[in-house]
């Protein structure tokens, strides 16, 4: 009884931890999109400039891992699908199967981890350096907000990063596999354009859009929660950008799964299976 | 924004699971001095001077500036009040990412208080002054623990506020940089800035360049000794 009691009370403390959390990191995004609304002083050219250096470090310095990537899964991918749908006779299926594969599930996931890796590391330790180093104090002190300052513009370059990256690696995962994989099957290139073209649907660019532009709020929202949470002392840096990783990961899969979930049980009411 | 009157009302104050700085206190700052607030080893007098900066909310009472309690500001509130304060940290908070020229560039071009060519004529002007101008267009990183101090406090004052609040300004300074530092501020008091000075230090020799009152903190409660500066005792 007791045993079941303590499970009860370690599950009612995990859950409210978790949601006190949530809730927290929301609150930031509200703080930081009113700050920078009403922050008067800071000029377009400033926050664009803070924008384009995160879209730099974060888009386009990780473009050749994001390639190298795009073309292993893309042609694993071709190769795995083409040998079991050429089995079942289902060949005019590749479209289909690697929209949803590539398109759907795993660019968002791969893309986002990447992201993780990269960035929200930088960013989570970045930003907890500062705050032991009191220079989130000292702009304060200079009435320059940080909600502003520092987060929006982190969090708007990640968004703009993800959804590019995640475009390229599409591309790179649908064209490129298809190229590396030549030598190996011998589909002809407008059949598998046509079939990719038939199988995208409208749904597709409003889950490219929820996932990958969620993914990189979530992944740099979370990370300069962390960095901020840093309360005096450099050595809390690494333990918060283990914890950034660690949430980034979790928030980005659990969200990836509801938007995958929902989409599927829209898709079988429409069918009136459910 | 002209600061008149700096008040505490039953204010409290406690950093996480430690002793209070500052407990139910009511007082009526002293205005156009040089105070030096003078306390034990780790009583708070940085945290009095955050919370006097606007950067440690108390936990209970008013902390009222020119009536208005500070406490319920929002951050925008008290910008106008932010402006006309400048902060010098006991140590760090210079931004590691610029050079120390950019750092005191900040504050002047991001609120845009003058132009770009009067903001620039200005910073050179100080690192002149102050004679570190070879350093100017490095990072903090880069250059000596003496020069970092000197920016931290060069950039307290080149907003030119009318309050001043510096943290163990002396610590780590070479004396021509003090002579420097003390002939600034006597000279711009001269011309109505820094009006309201508070100063943390244990420094005896280098509060003996002002004529200071003194304000002890001392068991979470604030006490004013007047100081007459005739009758002082000055030990060089």
């Amino acid at each position: 009884m007791t045993s079941l009691l303590a499970q009860i009370d370690s599950l009612g403390r995990f859950v409210t931890k978790n949601v006190e959390y949530t809730i927290r990191v929301l609150l930031m995004v509200y703080l930081s999109l009113r700050a920078t609304v009403l922050d008067k002083a800071q000029g377009f050219r400033q926050i664009v400039g803070v924008i384009s250096a995160q879209i730099y470090f974060t888009g386009w310095q990780a473009l050749p891992l994001i390639s190298v990537l795009a073309l292993g899964v893309g042609a694993v991918m071709i190769l795995q699908s083409l040998s079991n749908l050429s089995l079942l006779g289902g060949t005019q299926m590749i479209g289909n199967f690697l929209i949803v594969m590539i398109l759907r599930e795993a660019g968002p996931l791969m893309v986002a981890l990447v992201v993780i890796a990269r960035s929200g590391t930088a960013v989570a330790s970045e930003v907890g350096n500062m705050r032991a180093n009191r220079e989130i104090e000292a702009l304060e002190s200079m009435g320059i907000n940080p909600m502003s300052f520092i987060v929006f513009p982190r969090v708007v370059g990640g968004i703009i990063s993800v959804l590019a990256l995640a475009f390229y690696f599409n591309l790179i995962a649908l064209i490129g596999g298809f190229l590396v994989t030549r030598f190996m099957q011998d589909m002809p290139m407008a059949f598998y354009t046509d079939s990719l073209m038939k199988a995208v649907a409208k749904e597709d660019a409003l889950i490219f859009l929820l996932k990958n532009g969620f993914s990189g709020m979530i992944i740099f929202v979370v990370s300069c929660y962390q960095g901020l949470s840093v309360k005096r002392s450099p050595h809390e840096v690494p333990q918060v950008t283990t914890q950034a990783v660690v949430n980034s990961i979790i928030f980005v899969v659990v969200f990836n799964l509801i938007v995958s979930a929902l989409f599927y049980l829209n898709q079988l009411r429409s069918l009136g299976v459910v | 924004m002209k600061i008149e009157s700096l008040k505490f009302e039953g204010v409290s104050f406690t950093h996480d699971g430690q002793d209070p700085i500052v407990q139910n206190v009511d007082f009526d700052f002293p205005m156009n001095e040089i105070l030096w607030v003078k306390a034990e080893e780790g009583a708070g007098k940085s945290s009095l001077l955050q919370i006097l900066a606007g950067l440690q909310i108390p936990q209970s009472g008013k902390y009222l500036i020119n009536g208005e309690n500070v406490v319920e500001m929002s951050f925008e509130e008290f910008l106008p009040y932010r402006l006309e304060i400048g902060y010098s940290f006991d140590y760090g908070g210079l931004i590691n990412n610029r050079s120390l020229h950019d750092n005191l560039m900040l504050p002047l071009l991001y609120h845009k208080v003058v132009s770009p060519e009067e903001a620039k004529l200005r910073v050179d002007a100080m690192f002149k002054e102050f004679g570190v101008e070879k350093f100017a267009h490095e990072r903090p990183a880069h250059v000596p623990g003496r020069v970092r101090k000197l920016a931290c406090l060069m950039r307290s004052l080149v907003m030119r506020p009318q309050m001043l609040l510096l943290d163990d300004p002396s610590v780590g300074l070479g004396q021509d940089s003090i002579y420097s530092f003390v002939d600034h501020i006597h000279r711009f008091r001269k011309d109505g800035y820094f009006k309201h000075i508070f100063v943390s230090s244990y420094d005896e020799k280098f509060m003996n360049h002002f004529d200071y009152q003194i304000i002890h903190l001392d068991e979470g409660q604030l006490y004013y000794q007047a100081v007459d500066p005739e009758k002082r005792v000055v030990h060089l």
